[in-house]
């Protein structure tokens, strides 16, 4: 494949690294979930105008619509968690610990 | 014949003279005392005059006078019934009354309160004559009330006391319980007979009159102390001494006893219930006898003894004898309260000094009262001849002789016994020996008041049994032949029990102390039946309903059942199911590492 894909692919793989290694803000992963988004979005557009796929041209807006629902959820869940014990740290999740 | 109904009456009101001049300068002076004594002389006398005509020509007679109130088919009317038992009664009680009057002037001296003393004394007289000249039920119940109520008022007569407080108290509550027995008497009586006069209902036919003779029988284990209801009497010697003696030796307590002899008509029939007043009887007859043997007060050894004599009573009345039991409650009245009489002066005279264990040796110091609280024991164990041998030993030859049931007569006679034992405990360790009281006592008994009531009542004990079996009535028969050891049966008892009394305290004075032994115990804690009764019954109440208030209602049914269990329950479950542990990191670093390693895997794969 070209050398755009790759790097794109990249950019998501280092995006996905950074969800599922993060250390202790929350908001950290969120950021990288963003960032995920982000790089789905670029190739998502480059595959539908590189390869004319006129009929396709509507899932990068439909994939945003989504992205940004999903980033109000994730960002409802942090104000949750900071408005119970004041800050983000990912250590306070431990509710279900017996 | 009018005679009977004025001069009746006119020692009625007579007595009541003093109550209604208390509101005049008559009650604030120190003569009211021997006012309120001469009083009770002159109605004495004046009630002389009705027991001469009913001896000479026995005469009875129902006096009803106003009518009070109709309820419907009811006609309730003021209405005295002066037959045999309350004719006879009346001046009996009046003697010993006066005579007590007297002892109190002497006894309460010192007390700033003592007219007061001598309206309660009064008006406790007043309310006991109603009882005994009732006619009608609710005028009994009127009597039967008041004597209730003198009675608390004057075992609390010094109130600062605690333990004065409580037993009059416990007087009050023993006697409720059995007042309930009475009221259902008197509705059974209400709702099947529509009578509350004693003529009709002794006319009227009714096929079982089970009911309302248990009432009646209640009512009398109340007032009377039988075994179930007794704890008041001995409590109730917190009073001063003069009430010890009138109320709880001579008349309230035989309140009960005088309504069973009232309805003798009715107990004639049934024999059901015979029985169980003849076990009732025995059983606190012997009861009471035991637990006196180890008391070391000597107004409760004193107590007991009447509630040992009037359990003799009901036992009399269980074997179909009522004329008996009350000439044993006459006899009984003289040298029980003789016997109070004595045990106050001697603890007066020992600076209020009321265990026997710290009197002895008064045998020389105080002559007269020696000599009566002998007489009076000797007339309480049934010596021969004097006043208690002429109703006493006719119970027991009747008991021997009668078909009845044996056990009970096997527990009277061990009761006579035992009557004979602690009367020598008595003047055993308060008379004879050498002396264990202070040595500073005002041991003095020189007072006229004194030596004059208790002389009274000291010919009446000894000749008042021989005068009023002489001269009453030819009522039930008593036995006349039996075989000679049936005869001699009481007597052989008593001898015995002074006996061996006297031989016990010989060889035991000079003996160590052990340590109580478990018969020691029960007799000395009443048959530990206060102090289970007092506290068991009250506490299982109070926590059942704590429990079923507070535990049940509250916290089980509204808090706990949903509410709280749900929670709990979801929570348990949860974390019983769940394996997650938040270990957010710990999950995503799984994931990455499954990706990597799969990413390998299958890139490298042919």
């Amino acid at each position: 494949m070209s050398m755009v894909y790759v790097n794109i692919f990249l950019a998501f793989i280092v995006s996905l690294m950074g969800l599922l290694m993060y250390r202790s803000h929350l908001m950290s992963s969120l950021l990288c979930l963003e960032g995920m988004m982000l790089s789905l979005f670029i190739m998502m557009t480059m595959a539908v105008l590189n390869n004319h796929f006129t009929l396709a041209s509507m899932t990068p807006i439909i994939l945003l619509v989504f992205a940004a629902c999903e980033a109000a959820l994730g960002l409802s869940l942090l104000v949750m968690v900071s408005n119970t014990y004041g800050t983000d740290y990912v250590q306070n999740l431990n509710l279900l610990q017996c | 014949m009018n005679l009977l109904t004025s001069s009746m009456l006119t020692a009625m009101f007579i007595l009541l003279l003093p109550i209604i001049t208390s509101n005049t300068q008559l009650y604030k002076s120190n003569l009211y005392p021997h006012y309120v004594k001469t009083t009770i002389s002159y109605a004495f006398t004046i009630s002389m005059i009705p027991v001469m005509m009913f001896i000479s020509s026995g005469q009875e007679m129902t006096i009803s006078n106003w009518c009070w109130l109709s309820i419907q088919t009811l006609k309730l009317s003021l209405s005295f019934k002066l037959d045999y038992f309350s004719i006879i009664f009346i001046p009996v009680a009046l003697f010993v009354t006066w005579s007590i009057m007297e002892f109190s002037m002497w006894y309460m001296h010192t007390d700033p309160y003592i007219n007061q003393f001598f309206k309660y004394l009064l008006m406790f007289l007043i309310t006991m004559m109603i009882l005994v000249t009732a006619n009608n039920l609710f005028q009994l119940f009127i009597g039967w009330e008041g004597v209730g109520i003198m009675s608390f008022l004057l075992i609390g007569w010094w109130y600062g006391r605690a333990d004065a407080n409580t037993a009059a108290l416990q007087a009050i509550l023993y006697n409720r319980i059995g007042d309930v027995g009475f009221i259902m008497a008197m509705a059974w009586f209400l709702t099947n007979l529509n009578a509350w006069n004693l003529q009709q209902i002794f006319i009227t036919q009714h096929e079982s009159l089970n009911m309302p003779l248990l009432g009646l029988l209640l009512a009398a284990t109340g007032k009377s102390a039988q075994f179930g209801l007794h704890p008041w009497l001995p409590s109730a010697m917190e009073g001063p001494t003069p009430v010890s003696a009138l109320l709880h030796s001579s008349t309230m307590v035989v309140a009960g006893v005088f309504l069973l002899i009232r309805f003798h008509p009715l107990m004639e029939q049934n024999k059901a219930m015979q029985t169980l007043t003849l076990c009732l009887g025995a059983i606190t007859t012997l009861f009471t006898a035991i637990c006196a043997l180890t008391q070391n007060d000597i107004k409760k050894i004193v107590a007991f003894s009447t509630s040992s004599q009037l359990g003799l009573m009901i036992v009399t009345i269980g074997i179909n004898q009522p004329y008996l039991a009350f000439l044993h409650i006459c006899t009984h009245a003289f040298f029980k309260a003789m016997l109070f009489m004595c045990s106050g002066s001697i603890i007066h005279s020992l600076n209020d000094e009321q265990d026997i264990r710290k009197m002895g040796g008064l045998y020389k110091p105080m002559p007269f009262t020696t000599t009566s609280l002998i007489i009076g024991s000797l007339a309480l164990t049934g010596m021969p001849f004097l006043t208690g041998f002429y109703s006493k030993d006719l119970i027991i030859e009747t008991a021997n002789t009668s078909y009845t049931n044996a056990w009970a007569l096997l527990v009277t006679l061990i009761a006579t016994s035992l009557t004979a034992a602690y009367s020598t405990r008595i003047m055993f360790f308060a008379l004879l020996g050498q002396p264990r009281f202070n040595s500073l006592s005002p041991i003095n008994e020189n007072n006229p008041h004194l030596i004059n009531s208790i002389k009274r009542l000291l010919i009446g004990s000894i000749f008042a049994g021989y005068l009023i079996s002489h001269n009453i009535p030819p009522t039930t028969i008593p036995q006349m032949t039996m075989p000679c050891h049936l005869k001699l049966t009481a007597l052989a008892m008593t001898i015995m029990g002074f006996i061996l009394a006297l031989e016990l305290n010989l060889v035991a004075k000079n003996l160590k102390f052990k340590y109580p032994s478990n018969l020691f115990k029960f007799s000395n804690l009443l048959g530990y039946f206060p102090i289970v009764i007092h506290r068991l019954p009250s506490m299982m109440s109070l926590t059942m309903s704590q429990k079923s208030a507070s535990m049940l209602l509250d916290m089980i049914w509204l808090e706990n059942v949903l509410p709280k269990s749900i929670s709990h329950f979801q929570m348990k479950m949860s974390t019983a199911v769940s394996n997650q542990k938040g270990l957010v990191k710990l999950y995503f670093l799984s994931f990455m590492i499954t990706l990597t390693l799969s990413l390998l895997l299958l890139s490298f794969h042919e």
